[in-house]
C-alpha cells in the first residue's frame, strides 16, 4: 500500500503529486488510463494542495493523498464488452432501445457455434433453458380442468404436460383468480417483462409435447450391470429383468405415472377405433382419479377417528393414541414418540436444527 | 463487520461465478474457462474444482452444512414410451445371445422396436452434484426469479416475506418437498427485479414532474382576477387568461392528487383509475396550454362525481352507471361536433387512446412511495440470467411457484442449473465422496 501522507504538510505531498503525474503520463498516455475523476490528483497545479479555498477540489476535503489507480486492462475490457453488447442483453425485447428478440437471450450468443437462445451457461451444454407455459397455455389448462371437468391425466396426455405440473398450474390459477376477485395487487408488469425474456410454449398442436410425461426414476439397484444366465428360448421380459435386479424392484409397467396410456396404445395396436379408445382412456383416467380421491378421503377419515379434538379458547388440542412400543430396533424410529432410557437425543448434536421438514397444506 | 468472503464478490481478476444477476457476473460467465488443471495433482484438481463450484452453489451456506446435505445418489429419469410398452414386453432386447437380434438391413425405422422420447445421449450424472442445494427454499426462490440473488432470497425468507403452502416460513434452509407451493410478497419481488430508484427519481415532486409543470409550479404570482380573464379567453386567450387557466388546472390536479393520497385505502381500483385518467387529461391540457374553460369544467365535474360515488350505495351506483352509459354516447357525438368546430380539442378516438393510456398507467403507475423506480421496469442485465428450470412451475403474476419434483438427469440433459463443465463438476463430486 502506498504511504498515506498527513494533509497538514503540503510539501511532500506536492512532490508526490508531481512524481505521480510524471510517471502516469510517461507510462500510459491513453485516455482510459488516466486517473479517476473523483480523485483530485488529476490536476497537478500547485493549487492541488488541500487548502479549502482551492477551486480544483470538488469534495470539501480529501484525506487520502494516494493517487487513483489507473483503470486496469481487465476493467477496460469489461466496460468495452458491456458497451458493445449492451443493445442485445441489457434490456429485454420490447423495452426502449433494446435490440433483443423475445425468448431467451443468453451469453452463449457471443460464443462460436451457439445461437444463445437455449443455453444460459457457455460451459455446460447439458443445461438447457426450456420453454415455460405461456399465460394462454395456463389459462387453457385451467379451463380444461376446472370448467370442462377433464381428468388431470387426460389433460396431461393431451398436451404432453406432466400431471404434477397440470395440478400446480390449476392450483396457482385458482389463487390468481381469487386475487383478481379480491382486487389484490399483482405483479403484472413483472410477468409481462418475463414473457419477453423466457422461451414460451403455447401448447399449440404444431409445437409437439411440452415435456416427457412418462418418466420413471432410475432405481439405483438397476444401475449395475448384471449377468443372468437363462435359456435362449426363454421370453425374458421387463418383469423378469426387474426381478433379477431385486425382489422388490417393480417393472416399468407398474411404475408408469399414467398406466392408462399404455392400455390406450394397446387398444390402438389392436385396431380399435381411435375415438373409442380415447373415450375409454378418458373414462379410465377419471375413474382412477376418483378412486385415488376416495382412498385419500378414507385415510383422512380413519386418521380423524383416531384423533380427539379438544377446542379451547386459544388452542385446539389434538390427542392421538400411540403405541409406545413402536420405536424400531434402535429406539429411534421416525414416528417414535417421547424420550427413552439410554437413547440420547440427536437434537443436541452440532448443526442439528429443528426446522420443519414439511408444511401441511 | 463485512465477511471476508464478501470482499471482491464479483471480481474481475479472480473471477467466481455467483448466483446473482450482476453485470460483472455476466461478464465473468461469458469469459469463463475451465482452469488448467492437468498439470496439477488429483487432490489439487479436486480442490480447485470444489472451490469454484461452491463459489456458485450456495456460497452463503457453510461447508459443513453442505457436506451434510450432499448425497452421492444422483437422481435420473428415463421416459418410457407407452406405444413401445404396449407393443413389446422387452423380451426382444434379450433375444438371441442376450442383447437383442441384429436389425436386418433394409428394415424400416418404424418397424424397429424402440423406446422413444429420450435424447440419444449419455445421462450427465455429474452435473447433478448440487441437486440437494436446489431443494433449499432460498435457492428455489432465486431459481423462480423472485430475487436477484440467492442471498437476497435468503433475506426475503428471514424477513418473513415468504410463505410455504400458505404458512409463513422463516427458515431459508427449509428443504422443499415435491408439491410445496411457495409465495413471495409481490412488493418484494418487484423491488428485487425492478430498476432501482435513482436519487433524482425519489419522492421529490418537482424532480419527477415534466419540465413544463416545473415552470408552472415555480411561478408564484397568484392571479386574482381569474374570472375576469376567463370572460375574455373565449374570444382571444390572452397571456394572463392562459396563466390563470393553467393555475386553475394545476390547482385541480393538486386536489385530485391529494384526494387520492388521502383516500388511498378506501378507493377501489376503478376509482383510482378514473382519478389517474383525470390527472392525465389535465396534463395533456397543460401541455397544450389553451385557455379553454370547458376542459377545466369537465375534469372538475368528473372529480366531483367520483367523490360522490364514494358515498353511493351499490343500487344507486348501478343506476348512475346506466345513466352515464346513455350520456356517454351523446357525449361522444358532442365531442365530435366540438372537434369539428375547434380542431384543438380531442376527437373521440384520441379520448379512447387517452383512456387506454390511463388504463396501462393504472396497471403500472407512477408512484413515488414505492421503493423501486416507477413505472416498474425490469432491472438491467437481467434477461441473460432468465430461465426457469423444469422442476419448478412458476406463476409470475402472483409471485408463486410450486416445487414439482426433485431435479433429475435425463439422457442428454441435467436439470440442475450449474455453469460448470462436466469435468469440473465431476472433480467436485469426487471431493465430496468421503474417501478422497
Amino acid at each position: 500500500m502506498p504511504p498515506r501522507l498527513p494533509c497538514s504538510s503540503p510539501q511532500p505531498q506536492l512532490l508526490l503529486n508531481s512524481l505521480e503525474q510524471a510517471s502516469a503520463s510517461a507510462v500510459a498516455p491513453s485516455v482510459a488510463l488516466t486517473p479517476l475523476r473523483r480523485r483530485p490528483s488529476a490536476s497537478s497545479s500547485p493549487s492541488a494542495s488541500p487548502s479549502p479555498a482551492s477551486a480544483s477540489w470538488t469534495t470539501p476535503r480529501c484525506f487520502s493523498t494516494t493517487p487513483a489507480r489507473p483503470e486496469t486492462k481487465l476493467r477496460r475490457e469489461f466496460k468495452e464488452w458491456l458497451k458493445k453488447n449492451e443493445p442485445v442483453i441489457r434490456r429485454p425485447a420490447g423495452e426502449v432501445g433494446s435490440q433483443a428478440k423475445p425468448g431467451g437471450t443468453y451469453v452463449t450468443k457471443f460464443h462460436y457455434g451457439s445461437d444463445g437462445k437455449s443455453n444460459p451457461f457457455p460451459n455446460n451444454p447439458y443445461f438447457v433453458s426450456q420453454p415455460v407455459l405461456s399465460e394462454r397455455a395456463r389459462n387453457w389448462i385451467w379451463y380444461q380442468v376446472m370448467v370442462r371437468g377433464q381428468p388431470l391425466k387426460a389433460v396431461s396426455a393431451q398436451h404432453g404436460v406432466d400431471v404434477r405440473r397440470v395440478a400446480a398450474v390449476v392450483r396457482m390459477m385458482e389463487i390468481e383468480k381469487r386475487w383478481e376477485k379480491e382486487n389484490k395487487p399483482m405483479a403484472t408488469p413483472y410477468a409481462r417483462a418475463l414473457k419477453q425474456m423466457l422461451p414460451m410454449a403455447d401448447l399449440a398442436p404444431n409445437e409437439g409435447p411440452f415435456e416427457p410425461i412418462n418418466d420413471i426414476h432410475v432405481h439405483s439397484y438397476t444401475m449395475q450391470q448384471l449377468f443372468v444366465p437363462t435359456s435362449e428360448s426363454r421370453q425374458f421380459t421387463r418383469a423378469d429383468a426387474a426381478k433379477a435386479f431385486g425382489e422388490h424392484i417393480l417393472p416399468p409397467d407398474e411404475r408408469m405415472r399414467i398406466p392408462e396410456l399404455v392400455d390406450y396404445e394397446r387398444d390402438i395396436a389392436k385396431g380399435v377405433d381411435p375415438d373409442a379408445a380415447r373415450d375409454k382412456f378418458v373414462k379410465a383416467t377419471a375413474e382412477s382419479e376418483k378412486a385415488l380421491a376416495a382412498k385419500l378421503r378414507a385415510a383422512e377419515q380413519k386418521a380423524e377417528e383416531r384423533r380427539i379434538r379438544v377446542q379451547t379458547d386459544r388452542f385446539e388440542f389434538r390427542i392421538e393414541k400411540i403405541n409406545s412400543e413402536e420405536v424400531g430396533p434402535k429406539g429411534r424410529a421416525r414416528n417414535a414418540v417421547g424420550w427413552r432410557y439410554g437413547v440420547p437425543h440427536m437434537d443436541r448434536r452440532r448443526g442439528e436444527h429443528k426446522i420443519p421438514t414439511s408444511v401441511g397444506m | 463487520m463485512r465477511q471476508r468472503r464478501l470482499l471482491r464478490f464479483h471480481g474481475l481478476k479472480r473471477p467466481r461465478i455467483r448466483q446473482t444477476w450482476n453485470k460483472y457476473n455476466l461478464y465473468n460467465l461469458y469469459r469463463m474457462k475451465t482452469p488448467h488443471i492437468y498439470s496439477k495433482t488429483f487432490f489439487q484438481q479436486k480442490w480447485i474444482a470444489k472451490g469454484l463450484a461452491r463459489g456458485y452453489h450456495g456460497e452463503h451456506i457453510k461447508e459443513y452444512q453442505w457436506e451434510r446435505m450432499f448425497s452421492r445418489r444422483l437422481l435420473s429419469a428415463v421416459n418410457m414410451d407407452p406405444a413401445y410398452m404396449a407393443r413389446y414386453d422387452g423380451s426382444e432386447q434379450a433375444a438371441g445371445r442376450g442383447s437383442g437380434l441384429q436389425v436386418a438391413p433394409g428394415t424400416k425405422e418404424s418397424d424397429v422396436p424402440r423406446n422413444k422420447g429420450n435424447l440419444n445421449a449419455r445421462t450427465p450424472y455429474m452435473q447433478m452434484v448440487f441437486a440437494p442445494m436446489e431443494r433449499r427454499l432460498d435457492v428455489a426462490i432465486f431459481r423462480a426469479m423472485f430475487a436477484s440473488s440467492a442471498r437476497q432470497a435468503r433475506q426475503f425468507v428471514l424477513h418473513g416475506a415468504v410463505t410455504v403452502n400458505g404458512k409463513r416460513m422463516r427458515h431459508p434452509s427449509y428443504l422443499l418437498n415435491p408439491g410445496d407451493l411457495f409465495q413471495v410478497d409481490v412488493e418484494r419481488v418487484l423491488t428485487a427485479t425492478g430498476q432501482p430508484k435513482r436519487p433524482n427519481q425519489g419522492g421529490n415532486k418537482s424532480s419527477s414532474s415534466t419540465p413544463l409543470e416545473d415552470v408552472a409550479e415555480e411561478e408564484s404570482e397568484p392571479s386574482e382576477d381569474a374570472a375576469a380573464a376567463e370572460s375574455t379567453s373565449e374570444s382571444q386567450p390572452t397571456d394572463a387568461a392562459k396563466e390563470a387557466h393553467r393555475k386553475a388546472l394545476l390547482d385541480l390536479k393538486e386536489r385530485a392528487k391529494r384526494f387520492m393520497w388521502a383516500k388511498n385505502d378506501a378507493l377501489r381500483a376503478k376509482q383510482k383509475k378514473a382519478i389517474r385518467k383525470i390527472l392525465r387529461d389535465i396534463k395533456v391540457a397543460l401541455s397544450r396550454n389553451t385557455g379553454k374553460q370547458e376542459e377545466y369544467d369537465a375534469a372538475e365535474a368528473e372529480l366531483t362525481s367520483l367523490v360522490d360515488n364514494l358515498t353511493l350505495s351499490p343500487a344507486e351506483l348501478r343506476a348512475k352507471r346506466d345513466d352515464e352509459q346513455r350520456k356517454k354516447s351523446e357525449l361522444d357525438e358532442a365531442r365530435l361536433e366540438k372537434h369539428k368546430a375547434d380542431p384543438a380539442l380531442l376527437t373521440p378516438a384520441q379520448h379512447k387512446l387517452l383512456a387506454h393510456l390511463a388504463a396501462s398507467e393504472a396497471e403500472n403507475p407512477y408512484d413515488p412511495s414505492k421503493p423501486y423506480a416507477t413505472p416498474w421496469r425490469p432491472r438491467d442485465w437481467m434477461a441473460p440470467f432468465a430461465f426457469i428450470p423444469r422442476y419448478l412451475e412458476v406463476n409470475h403474476r402472483i409471485c408463486a411457484a410450486v416445487y414439482l419434483r426433485h431435479p433429475v438427469a435425463r439422457p442428454g440433459l441435467a436439470e440442475v442449473p450449474t455453469p460448470f463443465s462436466p469435468i469440473l463438476s465431476q472433480l467436485a463430486f469426487n471431493w465430496y465422496l468421503k474417501r478422497r
